[in-house]
């Protein structure tokens, strides 16, 4: 599992509607809080690079440092972006392709409202065993 | 980048040294520069300086060889004596500024060619040269200065003097500066001349060391090293960046092996070393890609470079070495990346050629370099600020580390020592220990303000991101700067930059990147002491939608900023703060003073929130009236619904609301709460007050009151702000919103929460207004429009208004009249276009006919009248209580029309006071326009004369009404009008008047009969007129004229002017006939008795005229005669078929039908059915023997 993994599903309107800390552990402390700026700020190279491409796994978009970001771009362009320092792409992709399912089940919810957070534990619980499995 | 020497940041230029002739070497260099690339020149004015040349060189190296302890005290029997280091430091700059690649001796023609002393001179000039060059490999070059160009040349001393030499006859040159031309063609020469020279020797030098790299004579990596540096250098002289490249890559990697085998120096300085020289390599190599334009490549070596010294750290004590020296090189490669002229076109295709490692998109431009660089700087200053906290003898770094100065080589720093020995003073350089170089690093170190630095580069940053309007990133750079502003205590550059970064996260969303600045921009305001943006921040921080409970906030392990977690018990915390802070409680005033603001209790503080304010989830105030207009005087009902997403419960003093109509505005007061004697200046004293048992805001609440107000003035009423008095102290204002137009509150709407309605009515939530209209009072004067029937087209239809005062006086009045068409579509229609119909408008008002009886008052009041087509305004003079006044209307119809009158008064019930408002009445009336007379006309030809109209061959059967006439035949013509109104109507005239001058003279029209000209017509009654016409010419379209009649109403005025209306008579055809068929028969016929019936054939042309005509039998005759023949008329005459005829039966009878055919014309005609029919008496009339016997 990797030190550091940030997690967040950005909806169609640019707003966060989940964010999970997943990392193993924080060995750099100094840098954990810049993790959501660098996510937000990675939005930038989202945008453009969404729309050259079919592919919804976008790959490494944004680079800090050791630390890379990871995007997936659903169909409805929700982008679920990953902050992480692992080289492991198989398993982010992986990773990407269960989430987006487990976000598909709660967009099934006829109490959810599309682009409203995301409360719901059993994702939560979900999605974080996912990152154990794959990170 | 600056920091470096120049001669590492500028490509090597070829270097040669002249000798003599100062006059002329001015010119050469010049020369020199100018060409492509370009020589630099060192000038000697003559060849005794030629031991300036090299000698310091030489000393130096000397001495440092000997003085040296780092080479001298090494043990290590492997490492060569003089390798005390891996690059000297001034070699380059030896290269390019001291040592020549070539040397040029300039002679005069007639030291040569003259006196044999001068010669001898020259000679040994030349052998000292030598001497001195030689060792060096350095060139020569023999220049031949001529006076002129018919100088006399010695062939022997020119060979003696090549000899000399030992050169080449092509580096002997001549140079002539007497003529222009020559002087050029010189230049050139030993320009090029030059340049072979320098290219050989640079070409020399690099193949010499290349042979020792690759003999490897020697193991040691630091001459490997320094022996690939050097051919990378002479390669960079000849130009070819391709091997230069390829020298240093290799270079670069021999040091990269070096990290863990070299033993030469102290850890600490072998690191730092190696690191330096690794920084001017990869600078190089940098430079050399991006100048031939390889961006990718470069990008992509700046990774290798970074990878693999990143984990290069060295001790962890002294890490800050390390993160100065990452910083470096970011800054140093985002220098260059902003330097260069290379530029991506394509990212997407970039991605795809590099699968090692993908590159992004930003990290083709400097900003993302920058950043990083400042990022690693930031690194730096907090290692150092550790360190420096943790050791105690900081002073005595500063007293020890004085005399350190870098050493001879790259990256070696060593202590200058003063020694006295025998010869006097001198400098030796000593090396040091690893603690004396770090006092030394940090005492230098503590000099630099890195904040400032870390600022300049993220400023740098923000401004590119900026520019490629990625304004993410550029937030994420605002932020940075922000911070690095708030470390350094400047609160104001600090507070613009988190502004810049919090409008971005309040507009995307972001709520807990917007917590973080939010905490930081509080911290800022607190500390400026502004109280009022303390309050505000602090309210925006507490009514974020931060529900977690978690005391970790949403991230774990997080350094939080000033705000501290983004959780709901900070939340509360907060609102605790502010709250005690702006609205203490009296027993706690005199305590506050915790977060370090001192609440005068003078001071009020007053916020505003309008409809785009970040505080609308503190008071959001949704006003909604039930009814949409409402009388005045009359209560009406209105539900005010306040919200707060505060995380604890308010209580609210006292509330006031506001309007348009200040004499609304009312206060509703909490009646738990004591009176606060300062009142509000926007509430009247003596205004509605309304008490409320309590007055508190549960978080996610509407507070929902209902009250009854009422309002005097008429117009819009509308709410404009509520106003929330918390404390003596402590107001919010906030925008009134209507609950039909509220939006949602950006950040609170994509949250879970329980959504309600602000009003209970769910219609009144979602069509609420926050304004009504007040309706006017009740007018209290009539106008009444007395109509007289239906109109009649032509006339002036005259219709009274008569104003009459019932309560109220009228003054200022004014009446406005409009004619509006019923069916839609405007009075008028383009489309006709009837003469009558020119003036556009069917229906318009012609004159207003004021005021009967009250002439003076009129006159006094100044009257307005504006009168249009369609649209009348008159003022209405001022009436007293009980007072009428008239006036009339003048309509005038052109077509039939229903139209409707509008008419409306305007005036102010209570004179001419500034404040009251104008009262008004409307009327309306449709009034029907007809028209009074039908008018039509028919012809009709001579009695039993048919003529063979050749325009209708076939003619009708009963063709009275015919439009072709006979020329100059007497034909008839009926005019008949009929009164089609419900109105008795006296018609005055009817005449028949030609429209111009031709008419008259083509026909002749007579009035017929003598029947009156004048008569009354009753409803449905019809006049008719006879007129006979004569057509004198042939034409086609005989114009009539039109019919005139003269009318008016009967019972009417007799000096009224009779109405005149025109119908227009169509025009008819008028030609000659070529035969006409007369039918002579007697009046009458007596059953059974035979009578004689002839039909004539006239022909009236002047040709023979052939005829067949065909009689049918008619049942009620019997006839005799030929039925059917052919007979030929001769010209201008006749031909008479005679019948006789017994009658069988009685009445009105059909004589046989004669059918007359005319072969010229293939033409048939028959005469009409009511010409060709006798009545048939059963026995002789009586009446005219009756009257025969009478006589």
């Amino acid at each position: 599992m990797a030190n550091t993994a940030c997690f967040i599903i950005v909806g169609r309107n640019d707003i966060p509607i989940y964010e999970a800390e997943v990392g193993s552990a924080a060995k750099r402390e100094d840098a954990a809080q810049l993790h959501q700026f660098i996510l937000h700020a990675a939005l930038d190279v989202v945008q453009d690079l969404a729309w050259t491409t079919s592919a919804m796994f976008l790959k490494s978009v944004d680079r800090f440092n050791d630390l890379v970001v990871s995007v997936y771009v659903t169909a409805g362009h929700t982008r679920l972006m990953l902050l992480h320092d692992s080289r492991n792409e198989d398993g982010i992709k992986s990773f990407f392709q269960e989430v987006h399912e487990l976000y598909i089940k709660i967009l099934l919810n006829p109490l959810y409202l599309p682009g409203s957070r995301i409360t719901s534990t059993h994702f939560d619980t979900k999605v974080r065993a996912l990152a154990r499995k794959y990170l | 980048m600056e920091e470096y020497p120049e001669e590492l940041r500028t490509p090597p230029v070829s270097l040669v040294a002249l000798f003599g002739y100062s006059e002329l070497q001015a010119s050469i260099t010049k020369h020199l520069h100018s060409q492509q690339p370009p020589i630099n020149a060192l000038a000697f004015p003559d060849l005794s300086h030629i031991s300036l040349l090299l000698a310091h060189d030489d000393q130096i190296s000397r001495a440092s060889s000997f003085r040296d302890p780092l080479s001298v005290s090494d043990s290590s029997p492997t490492v060569p004596s003089r390798c005390g280091g891996i690059l000297k430091r001034d070699w380059l700059l030896k290269h390019r500024t001291k040592v020549p690649a070539l040397v040029a001796a300039f002679f005069p023609s007639h030291h040569i060619f003259g006196d044999p002393t001068q010669w001898l001179q020259v000679c040994s000039d030349l052998d000292s040269l030598k001497s001195v060059i030689r060792p060096k490999n350095i060139k020569l070059v023999v220049v031949v200065v001529q006076s002129s160009p018919q100088e006399e040349l010695s062939e022997d001393r020119l060979v003696a003097l090549r000899k000399r030499a030992e050169l080449d006859s092509k580096y002997v040159l001549f140079f002539n500066s007497s003529i222009d031309s020559e002087l050029s063609v010189s230049l050139s020469r030993i320009a090029s001349a030059f340049a072979e020279l320098a290219l050989a020797y640079y070409k020399e030098e690099g193949r010499r060391i290349k042979s020792r790299v690759e003999r490897r004579s020697s193991n040691s990596p630091d001459l490997n090293v320094r022996y690939c540096f050097k051919v990378a250098v002479y390669a960079e002289f000849r130009r070819d960046w391709g091997e230069a490249l390829k020298f240093y890559e290799d270079a670069y990697h021999s040091l990269h092996e070096m990290i863990g085998t070299s033993t030469r120096l102290p850890a600490i300085q072998r690191l730092v070393e190696i690191k330096t020289i690794a920084e001017q390599l990869h600078f190089k190599i940098s430079t050399l890609l991006l100048h031939g334009g390889k961006l990718i490549e470069a990008v992509t070596w700046f990774h290798q470079h970074k990878a693999s010294y990143e984990k290069v750290v060295g001790s962890t004590e002294f890490i800050f070495l390390h993160w100065d020296w990452m910083s470096r090189q970011f800054l140093v490669f985002a220098e260059l990346l902003e330097t260069s002229s290379a530029t991506v076109q394509s990212f997407s295709s970039l991605n795809q050629e590099t699968a090692d490692i993908s590159l992004t998109e930003f990290e083709f431009y400097p900003a993302y370099y920058f950043q990083l660089a400042a990022h690693y700087l930031k690194d730096k200053k907090c290692a150092l600020e550790l360190l420096l906290s943790m050791s105690e003898t900081a002073q005595e770094i500063d007293s020890c580390s004085e005399s350190i100065t870098p050493s001879l080589y790259v990256g070696q720093f060593a202590q200058l020592c003063e020694t006295r020995e025998e010869k006097g003073e001198s400098l030796t350089l000593h090396s040091i220990t690893d603690e004396e170089y770090t006092r030394f690093t940090i005492s230098e170190a503590k000099r630099f303000q890195d904040s400032y630095e870390i600022i300049a580069w993220l400023k740098r940053s923000y401004d590119s991101f900026t520019n490629l309007k990625a304004r993410r990133m550029a937030a994420l750079c605002a932020f940075e700067v922000a911070r690095e502003y708030f470390d350094l205590a400047d609160l104001n550059n600090a507070k613009f930059f988190f502004n810049i970064a919090a409008s971005l996260f309040r507009q995307e969303g972001w709520v807990t990147l917007l917590w973080e600045v939010l905490g930081y921009l509080r911290e800022c305001s607190r500390n400026l002491g502004a109280l009022k943006d303390f309050v505000e921040l602090s309210l925006e921080m507490v009514t974020l939608p931060v529900t977690s409970y978690d005391d970790s906030g949403n991230l774990r392990n997080k350094n939080y900023g000033p705000g501290g977690p983004a959780t709901f018990s900070r939340r509360e915390s907060i609102h605790r703060e502010i709250f005690t802070l702006v609205c203490p409680e009296a027993e706690l005033l005199s305590s506050t003073g915790g977060s370090g603001f001192n609440l005068a209790t003078d001071s009020p503080l007053h916020l505003e929130i309008d409809l785009v304010s970040p505080l609308r989830p503190v008071l959001l105030a949704s006003v909604a009236f039930h009814e949409q207009i409402i009388k005045p005087h009359a209560m009406c009902s209105i539900t005010l619904s306040l919200l707060s997403h505060l995380p604890i419960p308010v209580e609210i003093d006292h509330l006031e609301v506001q309007f348009n109509q200040s004499t609304c505005n009312f206060v509703i007061r909490n009646s738990q709460r004591p009176l606060w004697a300062s009142s509000s200046n926007t509430v009247e004293s003596g205004s509605q007050v309304e008490n409320e048992p309590s007055l508190v805001l549960v978080p996610n609440n509407w507070l929902r009151l209902t009250y009854a107000i009422n309002s005097e003035q008429s117009g819009k009423l509308e709410c404009l702000s509520v106003l929330a008095k918390l404390g003596p102290l402590f107001t919010i204002s906030s925008r009134a919103e209507s609950p039909a137009a509220m939006e949602d509150l950006s950040l609170w709407k994509h949250e879970n929460r329980v959504e309600s309605l602000p009003t209970k009515d769910p219609v009144l939530a979602v069509f609420g207004q926050k304004a009504t209209q007040v309706d006017e009072p009740e007018p209290q004067v009539d106008v009444s429009l007395g109509a007289s029937g239906p109109a009649l087209v032509g006339e002036d239809f005259t219709m009274p208004i008569v104003v009459t005062s019932k309560g109220h006086a009228v003054y200022n009045g004014e009446l406005k009249i409009n004619l509006v068409d019923v069916g839609g579509g405007g009075l008028f229609s383009p489309r006709e276009t009837e003469p009558f119909s020119l003036e556009s408008h069917h229906v318009e008002i012609c004159g207003i006919d004021g005021a009967e009886g009250n002439d003076e008052s009129e006159s006094e009041t100044g009257n307005i009248k504006k009168i249009q087509q369609s649209f009348g305004l008159v003022s209405v003079p001022d009436l007293k209580e009980g007072e009428s006044w008239t006036c009339k209307l003048e309509i005038k119809w052109h077509r039939p029309k229903p139209v409707m009158l509008f008419v409306s008064l305007g005036y102010l019930p209570h004179g001419s006071e500034a404040n009251t408002q104008k009262v008004h009445i409307h009327k309306s009336l449709q009034i029907e326009g007809k028209m009074p007379l039908l008018i039509s006309n028919r012809f009709m030809l001579p009695y039993r004369r048919d003529h063979l109209l050749l325009n209708r061959i076939k003619p009708a059967p009963d063709s009275e009404d015919m439009s072709s006439l006979p020329l100059n035949e007497k034909s008839v013509l009926v005019v008949s009008a009929k009164n089609c109104s419900e109105i008795a109507l006296k018609l005055v005239s009817m005449s028949i008047k030609f429209d111009d001058e031709q008419g008259e003279t083509s026909c002749l029209i007579q009035q017929g009969g003598d029947s009156p000209s004048s008569a009354n017509l009753a409803p449905g009654e019809e006049f008719k007129k006879v007129f006979t016409v004569i057509p004198t010419t042939r034409t086609s379209k005989l114009g009539l004229g039109s019919v005139h009649l003269k009318w008016r109403r009967e019972g009417g005025n007799i000096t009224e002017a009779c109405v005149s209306t025109k119908h227009k008579l169509p025009e008819v055809n008028v030609e000659a006939s070529p035969l006409v068929m007369s039918l002579n028969c007697p009046p009458y016929a007596i059953l059974g008795e035979p009578f004689t019936c002839a039909v004539r054939i006239c022909n009236q042309t002047q040709l023979l005229q052939e005829a067949k005509f065909a009689m049918a039998d008619a049942q009620s005759f019997v006839l005799s005669g030929s039925h059917s023949n052919t007979v030929s008329v001769l010209p201008k005459s006749e031909h008479v078929l005679s019948y006789k005829l017994v009658p069988l039966t009685c009445g009105e009878q059909q004589l046989p039908k004669i059918t007359l055919t005319s072969v010229r014309y293939s033409a048939e005609f028959q005469p009409s059915a009511v010409a060709s029919s006798v009545f048939v008496f059963p026995s002789a009339p009586h009446a005219e023997k009756a009257n025969s016997a009478a006589k």
